[in-house]
């Protein structure tokens, strides 16, 4: 019974990194009607600005922290400007593959500047280990746990209660009709955009201090989990991602620990293959039903 | 107030309008009528810049307005009721309403109270999701919701798409309350004869062109509209 909890305990954190994650692809999606395939390397790039606050810069925890936020936030806006907005019109096919080469873009980028070989990730955090009665859980465990349920419950209440968020909402729904309304598409899609990179920075720190190495392709697999958490959720659906991502980040969790390590991914996968099968628009995603 | 001279709007190769002029003066209520397909909400759709013509100009308020953006001209005092309400579904009626008024600097109480004054239904139903709501609730809400805003000229498209008659007299009530109290009209309608007993003066557009204008009194009396819109 303590080995499950505390392998829950590890899924649960897992899950709630690629929630974050996760967010800033279903918030694009939602917005922009677009897959952001170079979201995951943003995470990358926000752990090596971390590594060199740090490193280079000698800079405290809490500035490396806000660094690489600042830099995530900067990229996703500069990305979205230079790549995808003079796509606007163009068919969705082409913007995807522009994702993508965005995405090779960052990666080779960080191994010019970086090279291949792994850095280590600093110790951002010291926080003493919680013990409850058999169950130990880690300081990180506890601050990502933490974090993660501060910033989801933040962005549910911005999404639903601000003014800029309903004004999201309803560009989501029909960008027409909130143009009548005075709401300008280009200028909701940019913050789109920033609030998913900052996200995406802070999962990179949590990332960077659970998983220590990082190195030009660290972005791929936790992008790639975290898109399989937002469809699994339901791409689009805010609460689906956050649902999505902590239900997959258990799921592998509890692969690893009980069936096998090889697999788990496999195992992932599998799930997500079986959940769209049955409900192909996700689990809180909405039934589209085609326009013709 | 509003005046378009020269509209010529294509769909690809398709020439929609051709040659369109019209004008809206301050207080009127001006109807545009013709059958589908005639260029109707092209024209609105072509003030508001969501469509843009390749010659001619429109001016709103002796401003030019031809090459601004969709989203800047709710700002300058001219709302759009676009063709099949497109409220926002999945959000609330009251939230739909606050959209209304999101280029002012705060979403302001009293202009909720006024719009639910003037809708009680909308008001019984304020937190209910707007997708759920009859055909008419919706109309009414998307009326209220250009509203919020406060503008000089309302466009509304097809105000009495898909309601029983006795709906298309409540908002035909409520469209000529709002213009006592001071909104200049541009009313497009499929139903003229609605259209032309409230309108002052009234353009019909067959095929992309402007075929007829007259005052609404005088427009329902011509035998060929009598005979192409009034059935009979």
């Amino acid at each position: 019974m303590t080995h499950f909890i505390q392998t829950l305990i590890s899924g649960l954190s897992l899950g709630s990194i690629y929630a974050l994650i996760a967010l800033g692809y279903t918030m694009v999606y939602g917005i922009a009607k677009m897959l952001n395939f170079a979201h995951g390397d943003i995470i990358m790039v926000g752990a090596y600005a971390a590594i060199v606050c740090v490193f280079q810069l000698q800079l405290p925890a809490f500035a490396a922290i806000l660094f690489a936020i600042a830099v995530c936030v900067l990229l996703g806006v500069v990305i979205e400007r230079l790549a995808y907005k003079p796509l606007r019109q163009a068919p969705p096919l082409s913007v995807l593959i522009t994702a993508i080469g965005v995405s090779y873009l960052l990666q080779n980028l960080a191994l010019l500047i970086f090279g291949s070989e792994q850095k280590a990730f600093p110790t951002l955090f010291h926080i003493p280990a919680l013990r409850l009665g058999q169950i130990t859980v880690d300081g990180i465990t506890l601050l990502t746990l933490g974090v993660t349920a501060v910033i989801m419950i933040a962005l549910t209440l911005f999404i639903n209660k601000t003014k800029m968020g309903k004004a999201m909402r309803a560009v989501s729904e029909d960008k027409e009709a909130a143009g009548l309304m005075g709401i300008s598409t280009n200028r909701t899609i940019t913050i789109t955009f920033a609030i998913g990179s900052a996200l995406a920075a802070v999962a990179s720190i949590f990332f960077g201090v659970t998983y220590v190495y990082i190195k030009p392709t660290t972005g791929s697999m936790p992008g790639i989990k975290a898109f399989t958490a937002a469809v699994f959720g339901g791409i689009g659906s805010i609460p689906g991602a956050m649902l999505g991502g902590i239900l997959l980040g258990v799921i592998e969790q509890m692969s690893k620990t009980y069936i096998s390590t090889l697999w788990s991914d496999a195992i992932v996968f599998g799930v997500l293959v079986l959940v769209l099968i049955v409900r192909p628009s996700g689990l809180l995603g909405k039934k589209v039903s085609e326009k013709v | 107030m509003l005046k378009a001279e020269n509209l010529n709007v294509y769909y690809g190769k398709i020439h929609a309008l051709k040659d369109v002029s019209f004008e809206v003066n301050s207080g009127e209520i001006v109807a545009l009528i013709g059958a589908n397909g005639a260029g109707k909400t092209t024209t609105l759709k072509t003030v508001s810049g969501i469509l843009r013509s390749r010659t001619g100009s429109i001016t709103f308020c002796d401003e030019n307005i031809s090459h601004l953006d969709s989203y800047k001209l709710l700002g300058k005092g001219l709302a759009h009721v676009p063709e099949g309400r497109r409220i926002f579904l999945q959000m609330t009626v009251q939230e739909n309403l606050e959209m209304g008024g999101y280029i002012n600097k705060r979403i302001s109480k009293e202009d909720l109270d006024h719009i639910f004054s003037c809708f009680p239904r909308l008001k019984e139903r304020r937190g209910q999701i707007a997708g759920t709501l009859s055909g008419g609730e919706q109309q009414m809400l998307a009326i209220g919701r250009a509203m919020m805003s406060h503008p000089k000229l309302l466009m509304l498209d097809e105000p009495s798409m898909g309601l029983a008659p006795i709906l298309v007299e409540q908002i035909f009530d409520i469209i000529r309350e709002f213009h006592k109290a001071g909104t200049t009209i541009l009313l497009v309608e499929q139903n003229a004869e609605m259209a032309l007993r409230t309108a002052d003066r009234a353009y019909v557009l067959e095929s992309g062109r402007v075929a007829l204008t007259g005052t609404g009194a005088e427009l329902i009396q011509s035998d060929s509209i009598k005979k192409a819109y009034l059935g009979g």
